[in-house]
């Protein structure tokens, strides 16, 4: 299960399909797609594993199964790499 | 409103080696002294349309400039800075005095001014629309600010885009244009009633000249503008003119990267450099031709590149 990591506002902005962040917690700004942005969104409502946004977000992305559910599991795994979201 | 250009030439002297001359260069006063005769003269030519506010006031920024003491007096001779008292850079050599009053109040401004987010782009406006040129040095983006003062524009700034937090309206501090080597010639030859002091060589840049801003834009130095375009400007030799649209969010980057404090202002110069954008279009733009530059710049001011 992945949460957002406490103290991250997602103060963001959107044009086109891509997004930029500012990370509360390191002070960076990163440069997203509108999909990362999109998981982000999610776990701010609820906690959630890759299989279960993978269910929520089928219609958002077009996209549904095994091959969704992996490609999430590894924008997570990027984001927790910027300290956006974290296990729980 | 009394300006530089008011005062006799005596006094501005007694000024600047007495009490010190308070300059306003758009939202800030500089507080300068100095005893160096030829950085008085380029002062006087350069800031002739400034105005000038009075002894004992409150001034952001002290600067003193004085010839070294000793035998530096003589042997190649050295222009020494002080700021607040402080000493932040080594000595220049004497003749590059007037550059180093350029370089370091726009250094004040840059480490100081943290009421704005400060990017290190040109900024001008026509018709109501600011337009920002960011760009590294060697862009050609001070040629394309000096020439395009000879077309209309109102210069904001050659080196500093403030931007106001609250608003994102692009806040003026117009100043000399700074040019670089074969670009003073260019300029000389492009825009004739240009004024331009003395060229300096030799500096850790080359060879250095700086062109007088327009009396209007120093005139007009209390009005803000609306940001409506970030144009990336890079000269290269012969090619033909490219405008090319840049996604929003990728300038947004690039504009935080050319910033001076936007690590600083944190979630505010997010917000504000946000703002900035959303009200903006930006582009990369190639350039050989400043004729050909000029027309495009035109469309740009009214919208309809």
């Amino acid at each position: 299960m992945w949460r957002l990591t406490p103290g991250q506002a997602l103060a963001c902005r959107e044009w086109d399909g891509e997004a930029v962040l500012y990370n509360d917690l390191s002070g960076s700004t990163h440069l997203l797609d509108g999909a990362a942005l999109d998981l982000l969104h999610a776990l701010r409502d609820e906690p959630a594993d890759a299989a279960r946004l993978a269910i929520r977000l089928a219609d958002r992305f077009d996209a549904d199964g095994a091959d969704l559910a992996g490609a999430i599991g590894e924008m997570l795994a990027a984001l927790a790499g910027l300290d956006l979201i974290e296990p729980c | 409103m009394l300006t530089v250009g008011m005062l006799a030439s005596a006094e501005l002297r007694a000024r600047l080696s007495g009490a010190g001359l308070v300059l306003r260069t758009g939202p800030f006063t500089n507080l300068i002294r100095s005893d160096v005769p030829h950085l008085i003269d380029t002062v006087a030519l350069m800031y002739a349309d400034y105005p000038v506010e009075p002894d004992g006031g409150f001034a952001d920024f002290h600067l003193d400039y004085r010839r070294a003491r000793g035998p530096r007096r003589w042997f190649r001779p050295q222009v020494h800075f002080a700021y607040d008292g402080s000493t932040p850079f080594q000595p220049l050599p004497l003749a590059q005095a007037y550059p180093m009053l350029e370089w370091t109040m726009n250094w004040c401004v840059s480490h100081r001014a943290h009421g704005y987010l400060i990017i290190h782009a040109a900024v001008l406006e026509k018709h109501g629309r600011g337009i920002i040129l960011p760009a590294p040095p060697g862009s050609g983006k001070s040629t394309l600010t000096a020439a395009l003062l000879g077309h209309g524009w109102r210069l904001l700034s050659d080196e500093m885009t403030l931007v106001r937090p609250a608003d994102a309206m692009l806040v003026p501090v117009p100043r000399p244009v700074s040019l670089k080597n074969a670009s003073i010639d260019v300029i000389r030859a492009f825009c004739p009633d240009a004024i331009l002091s003395r060229p300096v060589e030799e500096t850790t840049k080359g060879t250095i000249a700086h062109v007088k801003a327009p009396r209007d834009s120093i005139l007009r130095a209390a009005e803000p503008a609306r940001a409506a375009c970030v144009v990336f400007p890079r000269y290269e030799a012969g090619a033909g003119l490219a405008l090319t649209p840049l996604p929003k969010a990728r300038a947004f980057m690039e504009l935080a990267d050319n910033c001076f404090n936007y690590q600083v202002l944190g979630a505010h110069g997010f917000a504000a450099l946000g703002q900035l954008i959303d009200t903006s279009d930006a582009y990369t733009f190639r350039y050989s031709n400043l004729p050909e530059a000029m027309d495009l710049f035109e469309r740009l001011a009214l919208g309809a590149a």
